[in-house]
C-alpha cells in the first residue's frame, strides 16, 4: 500500500488509542479521589507527569493550581496546543481518517467524524460540565465503537494490520505510563508492607487499564504493588498489558513486513525487549526499581515506533522485485 | 401542555405549501407553468410535499443536514482562513426530467464531447481546421491554456476527454442551451451520487411514485473508462489528489473509495526511467493509469510551473512516451476555453458533418474589435467572464453590477481583451426552493456528466445546481449555491 497511507493508518489508531486510554485515566481518577481522602498527596499532578506532558502543563499554570481537579482536567481534555490532551489526540486522528477515508470504511469514517463533532460542539461541552463520569464513558465507548467497526467492516489487509500495530505499540507505552503514576505520586515501590493509600492507588491503576476484575481472577486476593506491577506488566492473557500488547504488535508486525525485506531494524528492536522482558523476573524489576523498568519500557516502544516510521513510512527509492526473484538485498537510501 | 401526538394541527393541511408559490416572471419553472397549474413531471412530488406539510419538510431537511454532516460530506472553502469544511447545501425539492427530455440532452452531450476530442486530437496534431480557416488560428494558438508542449504527442487511444461536465442552463422558453464546457477536471459528480442517497434517506416514499433512473454506476463506468486505453493492466489505476486541503478533496476520496483503488498524492508517486510508480510498504509499484485532479500548470514541475510542490516531476514525459494514462489529457483546457466556446457549433459540424443537438449562447469575443466595442457600450447588459476562470470568478453580471464595478471591468476587459467574453443575461430557468418562508423560484443549471472510453456515456441527470439568494443567477457552490437531487425518469413501461 502507499506509504503515507499507511503511516496515516498507524497514526489514526495510535491516536485513537490515546484518546481512550486518557479518557479511562481521567474517569478513574475522579473515582479514586472520592474513594480515598489523601491529605497532602498529589492526586493529579500525577497524571499529567505520567503522560509526559509537565513543561507545557508548567508553562501554563501557576504553582498552587497544578493539583487543582479543574486545572489538569481543562489541560488535559481540551488545550488544543498541546500534543497529549484529548483534544488534540481527537483532532489528530480525524485529520487521519479524513486524509484516507478511501481505505477505511465508511462506518469507521462515520463513527469517529460524529464523534468529532460531537466533542467540538456544544453537547460535548455540556456533558462535560455537567455530567463528567458520562462524557468520559461516551469518549470510551466511541472509541471502542471505531474499534468494532474496524474489526468488522474493513478489509482486514495491510492499512488494517498497521492500524493494529499502533494501537498495539500505544498500548503498550500507555499501560506502562499508567503503571508509573504511583511513583509520581507516592513514590518509589518498595517490598514491604504498603500504606492503604499505596493500595488505593495500585487499584486505582488497575482500574484505568480495565484490570480491576481481570486482576482479581488471577491474583487471587492478593493485592499489592508488585503483584498489580506484574500483571500489568506480564499477564499474557490481559489485553492490555505490556507483554501481551507487544506480542500483538509483533504479530501485525510480521504481516506487514514483506518476504525477504530488509526491514529489520524494526522487529529486531520489537523481539530485543520482548526476550529481555522475558528474562527479568518481578524479582529482578523491583531490584532495579519499578519506575527505572518502565522508563526504559516507554522508551524502548518509542524506539520502536521510530524504527517502523523510516523503515515503512519514509519514501522507498526500489522498484518492487517480483516475488519468484531470488532473494535480493535491497539498498535503502532514503 | 400536551405534546403534539401523531395527527397534525388543522392549520397545517388547510395552509397549502404551493399555494403562495409564485413562479418568476418571464422565467422559465420547471414546476409550475403559471401560478398554480403543475407542469405533469413534477405533479406527483408536489402532491406528496403538500401531504407532509411544512413541519414534517423541515424536520427532515434536518436530518439531511446532520446526514451530510456527520459522513463528512464536505467542500473547504478557499477564503475561509482556518480552510473550513462546509456541507454543500441541499435542497430537497428534485429536479425532475422528462426522459424524452433528457434522450435529446444525452445524444446533444455525446456529440458535443466527441467533437472537442476530434478538436484536440486536431489541433495537436496536424491543424487542419486552422488551416482550412474554420476558426481564427490565434484564438486557439494565443490560448493561455494551449500546452506547446503537446503537440505532436498522442495520447493512447487518441484519447483526451475521458471526462466532460457540460454546464447546461435553460432560457425563457425552456430551451436547454450549454453554457460552458469543463473538459479539464470537472467536479462535483459525488454531490450527484450523495444527494440521491440522502433523498433516498429522508424522502424514501417519494421514490414509491416514481421510476428515477439510478446514478450509482458511475465510479464503476469511470474506472472502465479510465483503464480502457491500458488493457491488461487496468488494476493499477490510481486517483491523483493536490491533498486533503483542496477544496474538492471529498470527492476525490469518494471516487477513490467506489472505485476501489488507491488515492495518492504528487509525493506518492515517482518516475524512473519514463515509468510511473507508487510509493509503497513494500517498495515501488508500477502505476499504469491516473485520475488526475491536479490541473495542468501544477501537474510536473519539470515539464510547466516549476514551483509547484503538488505534482509528479517526470510525469509528463512518462505522459509523452505512452507509459501512463492521464485522464484527462494534458492541454484540454483549449477546447473548453471560454473564447473557443462561440466556435464549438462549427467545431462540431467540421468533424461530425452534423448540426448541433443542444444550442448555446451568443457570445462576444473581446479580442474582435467590434465585438469589444459591443461589449464595453452594453456592458449593462451583459455578463462579462474571465476566458479560464471557474467557480463564479472573475466575472460581472452586468445588469447587477453598479456603475463602479461597470467601470472597473470595461478597464480590465480593454487592458486585456484576449481575457474576456461577454453574453447576453440569460434568464436561468427557476424552480421552487425550499426557503425558510417555504418554497420560492430559485435559479439553477444542471451540470450532466460524461465519460469516454471505449464507448461514451452520460451519467442520467447530473448536478443541479442553485442560486440560493433571492435574485442571484451565479450557482457556484463558493458563491453560495446549492444543490438539488435530480431526477430522469424511466420511460414509462408497457
Amino acid at each position: 500500500m502507499i506509504s503515507r497511507v499507511a503511516e496515516n493508518a498507524f497514526w489514526l489508531a495510535r491516536y485513537l488509542e490515546r484518546v481512550e486510554g486518557m479518557s479511562r485515566m481521567l474517569y478513574v481518577n475522579i473515582n479514586f479521589v472520592l474513594d480515598v481522602n489523601l491529605e497532602g498527596v498529589p492526586r493529579w499532578y500525577p497524571l499529567v507527569l505520567a503522560v509526559g506532558a509537565e513543561k507545557e502543563f508548567r508553562a501554563r499554570t501557576k504553582e498552587a493550581d497544578r493539583d487543582d481537579a479543574e486545572t489538569v482536567q481543562q489541560f488535559l481534555c481540551w488545550d488544543q496546543d498541546q500534543p497529549a490532551s484529548i483534544a488534540s489526540a481527537l483532532d489528530n486522528a480525524r485529520d487521519n481518517a479524513r486524509t484516507i477515508r478511501e481505505t477505511i470504511s465508511l462506518e469507521m469514517w462515520e463513527s469517529l467524524n460524529g464523534l468529532s463533532l460531537w466533542f467540538n460542539g456544544p453537547e460535548g461541552r455540556k456533558r462535560y460540565q455537567r455530567e463528567r463520569f458520562e462524557f468520559y464513558q461516551y469518549l470510551r465507548d466511541q472509541c471502542a465503537l471505531f474499534q468494532g467497526f474496524a474489526l468488522d467492516t474493513m478489509l482486514q489487509s495491510e492499512a488494517y494490520h498497521f492500524m493494529r500495530l499502533g494501537t498495539s505499540l500505544e498500548r503498550a507505552g500507555h499501560t506502562a505510563r499508567m503503571l508509573d503514576v504511583k511513583y509520581h505520586a507516592l513514590g518509589p515501590t518498595g517490598r514491604s508492607i504498603e500504606w492503604p493509600r499505596e493500595i488505593a492507588q495500585w487499584q486505582a491503576i488497575l482500574r484505568s487499564c480495565c484490570a480491576i476484575e481481570p486482576y482479581f481472577k488471577v491474583a487471587q486476593g492478593d493485592l499489592s504493588g508488585p503483584r498489580v506491577a506484574e500483571f500489568l506488566l506480564f499477564e499474557k492473557e490481559f489485553p492490555h498489558s505490556v507483554t501481551r500488547s507487544l506480542d500483538q504488535a509483533n504479530k501485525f508486525l510480521k504481516l506487514v513486513r514483506p518476504r525477504g525485506s530488509s526491514a529489520d531494524r524494526s522487529a529486531k528492536a520489537l523481539a530485543d525487549l520482548r526476550s529481555q522482558l522475558d528474562a527479568i523476573s518481578m524479582e529482578e524489576v523491583m531490584q532495579r526499581g519499578l519506575h527505572k523498568t518502565l522508563s526504559w519500557i516507554v522508551d524502548s516502544v518509542a524506539g520502536i515506533c521510530s524504527a517502523v516510521q523510516e523503515e515503512y513510512f519514509l519514501a522507498p527509492t526500489q522498484v518492487r522485485r517480483h516475488r519468484t526473484e531470488p532473494k535480493r538485498k535491497l539498498s535503502r537510501t532514503a | 401542555m400536551v405534546k403534539k401526538t401523531g395527527a397534525k394541527p388543522d392549520r397545517d393541511k388547510s395552509e397549502r405549501i404551493f399555494s403562495s408559490y409564485k413562479p418568476l416572471a418571464s422565467t422559465y419553472d420547471e414546476y409550475f407553468s403559471e401560478a398554480g397549474k403543475v407542469r405533469s413531471q413534477a405533479s406527483t412530488v408536489v402532491q406528496h410535499l403538500e401531504n407532509l406539510g411544512r413541519d414534517e419538510i423541515r424536520d427532515r431537511m434536518r436530518l439531511a443536514h446532520a446526514s451530510f454532516l456527520e459522513g463528512g460530506i464536505t467542500f473547504s472553502v478557499y477564503s475561509d482562513a482556518r480552510g473550513g469544511e462546509r456541507v454543500f447545501p441541499f435542497d430537497p425539492l428534485p429536479r425532475v426530467i422528462d426522459p424524452v427530455e433528457w434522450r435529446r440532452i444525452e445524444q446533444g452531450m455525446k456529440q458535443r464531447v466527441e467533437a472537442l476530442n476530434s478538436f484536440l486530437g486536431d489541433i495537436y496534431s496536424r491543424q487542419k481546421i486552422l488551416k482550412d480557416k474554420k476558426i481564427p488560428s490565434e484564438i486557439v494558438l494565443g490560448s493561455p491554456v494551449y500546452r506547446r508542449e503537446v503537440q505532436g504527442i498522442r495520447p493512447r487511444n487518441g484519447n483526451y476527454i475521458y471526462v466532460a461536465g457540460i454546464d447546461l442552463i435553460r432560457d425563457q422558453q425552456g430551451v436547454y442551451r450549454v453554457l460552458e464546457d469543463n473538459v479539464r477536471v470537472p467536479s462535483g459528480v459525488s454531490y450527484v451520487l450523495e444527494n440521491r442517497i440522502v433523498m433516498k434517506k429522508t424522502f424514501p416514499r417519494l421514490f414509491d411514485r416514481h421510476n428515477v433512473v439510478p446514478v450509482e454506476e458511475y465510479p464503476n463506468r469511470l474506472r472502465r473508462a479510465v483503464t480502457s486505453a491500458m488493457p491488461g493492466r487496468g488494476t493499477n489505476l490510481v486517483v491523483l489528489t493536490p491533498g486533503v486541503f483542496n477544496s474538492a478533496y471529498f470527492e476525490h476520496s469518494f471516487l477513490a473509495r467506489r472505485m476501489g483503488c488507491d488515492l495518492v498524492e504528487g509525493r506518492d508517486l515517482t518516475v524512473i526511467k519514463k515509468r510511473v510508480y507508487a510509493k509503497t510498504t513494500r517498495g515501488l509499484q508500477p502505476v499504469d493509469s491516473i485520475y488526475r485532479r491536479i490541473d495542468d500548470d501544477f501537474i510536473d514541475p519539470l515539464a510547466f510551473r516549476k514551483d509547484s510542490t503538488l505534482g509528479v516531476p517526470g510525469l509528463f514525459e512518462a505522459y509523452a512516451k505512452g507509459n501512463v494514462v492521464l485522464a484527462n489529457g494534458i492541454g484540454n483546457g483549449v477546447a473548453d476555453d471560454k473564447a473557443i466556446y462561440p466556435f464549438v457549433p462549427d467545431i462540431i459540424r467540421y468533424y461530425l458533418g452534423e448540426e448541433p443537438i443542444i444550442e448555446q449562447v451568443p457570445t462576444y469575443i473581446c479580442e474582435r474589435k467590434a465585438d469589444r466595442q459591443y461589449t464595453t457600450e452594453n456592458i449593462d447588459k451583459l455578463v462579462v467572464k474571465a476566458v479560464n476562470e471557474a467557480g463564479g470568478y472573475g466575472m460581472l453580471v452586468g445588469p447587477k453590477a453598479t456603475k463602479q464595478e461597470r467601470a472597473e471591468f470595461v478597464k480590465k476587459v480593454n487592458a486585456n481583451p484576449r481575457n474576456y467574453i461577454a453574453q447576453p443575461l440569460v434568464e436561468l430557468s427557476a424552480s421552487p426552493t425550499w426557503t425558510p418562508r417555504g418554497p420560492a423560484p430559485r435559479r439553477l443549471d444542471l451540470r450532466p456528466f460524461v465519460l469516454r472510453g471505449k464507448d461514451t456515456w452520460v451519467l442520467p441527470g447530473g448536478l443541479t445546481r442553485v442560486a440560493l439568494v433571492r435574485g442571484s443567477y451565479v450557482v457556484n457552490s463558493s458563491q453560495g449555491g446549492g444543490s438539488k437531487d435530480t431526477w430522469v425518469l424511466e420511460s414509462k413501461k408497457s
